[in-house]
């Protein structure tokens, strides 16, 4: 892994179902396992406060995408845009496709779209040194 | 048939024995308010068995079951439950529409798109080409159906539908770490729309194509993105 591809400071947001939900469902939420694979990846990174088992649901789970509530996902969003907003972070990180999407629709909304939102797979591979096939 | 019956609940079989009506719930939900949505009310309107009430608002349907209310609650009351079950007890054509149409489409075509099988093939394969172009990556190809694989990647249709620049990264991680892998031809849905809309019967013919499938190829692990 190249440590010196992303530069700046990311912020990692736990998706529900990896964390608390997989918790509450299976017995473990896998709250130290991204971590790990972000020390590997990257130089700063730091978790959205409140993290873990606390943390903040995005508004965008459950299936509400596909739902026209629109303005709700909204609200429900606010602690999210403001979480972002106090880690300073100039990047965002998860390992959720409807999170992924919620998120970005947020930034966009709250005219914060400058800051990129990644899956952490992408962060992976955005890192990988390649060797000649 | 009521919420409260079908709505499973711990550590006793009694909702009424349990709630205190503390409002933790409500006290950390981000979405308590928005059209008038409260949790800490959704629990003892359940209790009341005002079903009816609950299936006919809104409520289901903003609520993420991100299930921060049932972390604080003090008692144990399996509060997403109640939810994914008033979701299941709303008539089919009440359901968001996106949400349905798309379950529809996945019975009948096995995926949510409705997407045809050659269709799926020639932008997976288009995709693939294209990563193969980036040094390193010469030899790369995306295996279909291949038997006895290690893992089974099953793919979210928005990577297939708006998002193909997003297909890659998981390609790129398999090929540089020598991993044994295959994707379905057909049935490669990788999001359950029966668990949101709270249909456990659409939930298994969903997930029993992606065991049908492994158990006919001999595949070791599932990896299923949602």
């Amino acid at each position: 892994m190249d440590k010196t591809k992303i530069t700046g400071r990311v912020a990692y947001h736990d998706p529900c179902n990896y964390g608390r939900k997989s918790e509450e469902l299976f017995g473990h939420g896998f709250y130290e396992e991204p971590r790990w694979i972000l020390d590997q990846c990257v130089s700063e990174w730091v978790s959205l406060h409140p993290d873990k088992g606390t943390q903040y649901c995005c508004g965008g789970g459950g299936g509400t995408l596909q739902t026209p509530y629109k303005e709700e996902r909204f609200i429900y969003g606010r602690k999210k845009i403001e979480q972002i907003r106090q880690s300073d972070a100039q990047m965002v990180v998860l390992p959720c496709h409807s999170c992924h999407g919620q998120i970005k629709a947020l930034l966009e909304e709250n005219h914060m779209n400058h800051i990129p939102v990644k899956y952490l797979w992408e962060v992976v591979a955005d890192t990988l040194i390649v060797d000649a096939d | 048939m009521t919420i409260k019956k079908e709505a499973p609940l711990r550590p006793v079989q009694s909702v009424t024995d349990l709630c205190h009506t503390c409002g933790s719930c409500s006290a950390i939900c981000p979405l308590t308010g928005a059209k008038g949505f409260n949790p800490r009310k959704i629990v003892y309107m359940a209790i009341q068995e005002r079903d009816q009430e609950i299936i006919d608002s809104p409520w289901p349907w903003i609520c993420t079951m991100c299930g921060r209310c049932e972390h604080a609650c003090p008692m144990g009351i399996n509060i997403v439950n109640v939810i994914r079950t008033a979701r299941g007890m709303v008539d089919r054509k009440n359901v968001p529409l996106m949400l349905q149409k798309g379950i529809e489409l996945g019975l009948e075509t096995g995926n949510n798109l409705g997407l045809p099988d050659e269709d799926f093939k020639f932008i997976i394969e288009d995709v693939a080409s294209e990563l193969a172009d980036q040094p390193g990556f010469e030899s790369f190809q995306v295996p279909f159906d291949k038997k006895g694989a290690n893992l089974l990647h099953t793919l979210h249709n928005k990577l297939v539908n708006t998002q193909n620049e997003d297909l890659v990264h998981w390609w790129k991680i398999f090929h540089v770490a020598g991993e044994d892998w295959t994707i379905p031809s057909r049935n490669w849905e990788g999001v359950n729309w029966g668990y949101f809309s709270g249909d456990d019967e659409v939930m298994k013919v969903f997930v029993g194509r992606i065991v049908e499938h492994m158990e006919q190829f001999e595949i070791k692990n599932l990896m299923y993105p949602e």
